[in-house]
């Protein structure tokens, strides 16, 4: 299946420098995928090159095979933005601000009405329909601005810094709320994010950017896979290892490296057999193994060492 | 042209307007003062002296203007100088102010409310939103600008009526300033305005950029320009097409420049 997003060599600059410099990536249909980076990578100037907001200096982009620089509002008509301000107007109330987006988007005025009300109660939002958005919290915001992105049944989801301003259980709402999206309804989900944790949950691969240039792209574990050799793992034997066995351990086939740890000993090996190895050297001499379980890098791992590569 | 799309912007920007007080009146206070007010004062003071010796002012004014005035009964000639002549130039700020303020909040207003970049997402064509933004500042600077003039109408005539004893307004004059000038200048102040707003990161900044030193220069040009309006009904129209022509240069030259791109790289 061709790609939902191309991008081939995007590049934008500002007056105040470049922006996005020789971006190339793609995104599959019903992916989720993480934009990560520092503020001033290029995340949110990622997503309005490829809504046709902004044109670039050099490059091209195809989303849902249109090209945005000619076909911009035929791709906004299909995708749904969640800016990182929420960007509601505040002198409107909630329902206004929801149905003045349905009717931009072209929605027959009983069907935005049904569609409004749908969203609202969806959004827990119902009961604050009539109110004015200034007296709205920035959970609240976000929960309204998500439910206008998605007013329109839209076909990709481009979420920026969706859960910032939130408190842990908005977070985790919303967090559960995109990972359905993409799971049950197919649907293909850029989200950018500073905040490792929920993208981690939710993306199949992420795209690490660093002050316009695009430093990782692909699935944790492939870029786990690049960073380092092998797996790390960590065995418990109750108490730190003694010299003798950890001695015994280091000569094991697989082990690159074993260094002790206050519950036992911690090793970096070349694959999973060579940690079987280890554990058998270790109870063949009647010492006791409580566990020993290889641990694969989260996306921090991954993020934070590409990122001491370019700090 | 998507015409409900342009339409629904319209219905936004001026439901959230009209809640705001601060943007309000002000906008009402000028055309209050200046149409309700200022006749009720002249009507007033016209019923109250019996002699108000006009003919030295009347002599440094244009004979074309002097003349029908003078034949007038000396109680009638105050209130249809002022009412009928003078204030019709000087009713030019209304649309003019209007249509100024909606003008600077179009882009300025949206960037400040930090709103503009989920409109930009939306979508809607370039052009289309540009249209919007334009008529969201002119149909309320003409409606302004006609209903005060109603109530101008309705309150000098009853005034003046135990003076006048019958309707004086609107005079041809007023009817070409009404539906001819002031449309045209109200055109060319949001002309100037929405680009001011499109550059401007606040719409006080806006506000401050046009009302510091482009409007001035409008009014400077079109008041000097009014002063030929009260000569002659046919200078008064050519004047109204001459700002006309420059607007919709202005208007035009804006719509094809104007960018999302533009406004984007600002945010």
């Amino acid at each position: 299946m061709s790609a939902v997003i191309e991008a081939r060599g995007l590049t934008r600059s500002f007056a105040t420098g470049v922006a996005l410099d020789d971006l190339t990536i793609d995104v599959q249909p019903g992916e989720v995928l993480a934009l990560l980076g520092p503020n001033g990578a290029g995340k949110t100037t990622t997503v309005r090159l490829l809504n046709g907001v902004l044109k670039p200096d050099r490059g091209e982009a195809r989303v849902l095979g249109l090209d945005p620089t000619t076909h911009g509002d035929e791709i906004r008509r299909r995708t749904g933005v969640l800016t990182e301000n929420a960007g509601l107007d505040e002198r409107l109330t909630a329902r206004e601000n929801l149905l003045f987006a349905a009717r931009i988007r072209g929605l027959a005025r009983p069907k935005a009405k049904e569609r409004v009300d749908e969203l609202l109660g969806r959004f827990g939002m119902f009961d604050r329909a009539n109110d004015q958005v200034q007296g709205f919290s920035t959970g609240q915001r976000k929960r309204l601005a998500l439910a206008r992105a998605l007013l329109h049944d839209p076909e990709v989801l481009f979420l920026d810094e969706p859960t910032s301003g939130l408190d842990p259980a908005a977070t985790r709402d919303v967090v559960e709320l995109i990972g359905s999206l993409a799971a049950e309804h197919g649907r293909t989900v850029v989200v950018c994010t500073h905040f490792l944790g929920e993208a981690g949950r939710l993306a199949h691969r992420m795209a690490v950017l660093h002050r316009g240039r695009l430093q990782a792209f692909g699935r944790p574990d492939e870029l786990a896979a690049a960073l380092w050799d092998g797996l790390e793992a960590d065995v418990d034997l109750g108490a730190p290892i003694d010299d003798r066995i950890l001695a015994l351990v280091r000569s094991v086939g697989g082990v690159v490296a074993a260094t002790p740890s206050p519950e036992g000993v911690h090793l970096r090996v070349r694959d999973r057999e060579a940690l079987a190895g280890v554990v058998a050297t270790i109870v063949g001499r009647e010492v006791p193994v409580y566990g020993a379980v290889p641990r694969t890098p989260t996306l921090e791992d991954v993020y934070f060492a590409i990122e001491a590569g370019f700090t | 042209m998507n015409w409900p799309a342009i339409r629904a912007v319209m219905a936004k920007d001026l439901t959230a307007v009209r809640r705001s007080k601060a943007v309000v009146l002000p906008m009402l206070l000028v055309p209050f003062l200046l149409l309700v007010v200022l006749p009720l004062v002249i009507g007033i003071a016209a019923r109250s002296q019996d002699q108000f010796d006009l003919s030295r002012f009347l002599d440094n004014i244009p004979g074309d203007l002097a003349r029908p005035i003078l034949a007038l009964p000396q109680r009638e000639q105050l209130i249809v100088l002022v009412n009928g002549y003078l204030l019709a130039p000087l009713f030019l700020i209304v649309p003019l102010m209007v249509s100024a303020v909606l003008a600077a909040d179009a882009f300025a207003g949206e960037k400040e409310r930090k709103t503009l970049e989920s409109l930009l997402h939306l979508p809607m064509a370039d052009r289309d939103l540009f249209v919007a933004k334009l008529l969201t500042a002119y149909v309320p600077a003409l409606l302004v600008s006609w209903i005060g003039f109603l109530c101008f109408a309705i309150v000098s005539n009853t005034v003046a009526w135990p003076v006048m004893h019958r309707i004086f307004i609107p005079t041809r004059l007023w009817g070409v300033m009404i539906f001819w000038v002031a449309p045209a200048v109200a055109a060319l102040g949001l002309s100037v305005m929405v680009r001011v707003s499109a550059r401007a990161r606040t719409s006080q900044e806006a506000n401050q950029l046009g009302g510091a030193v482009i409007l001035p220069l409008i009014f400077l040009a079109v008041g000097q320009a009014t002063g030929l309006l009260l000569v002659d009904i046919k200078i008064a129209i050519f004047i109204g097409g001459l700002v006309w022509a420059v607007a919709l240069l202005l208007c035009a030259r804006g719509a094809r420049r104007f960018t999302r791109d533009q406004l984007a790289t600002r945010l």
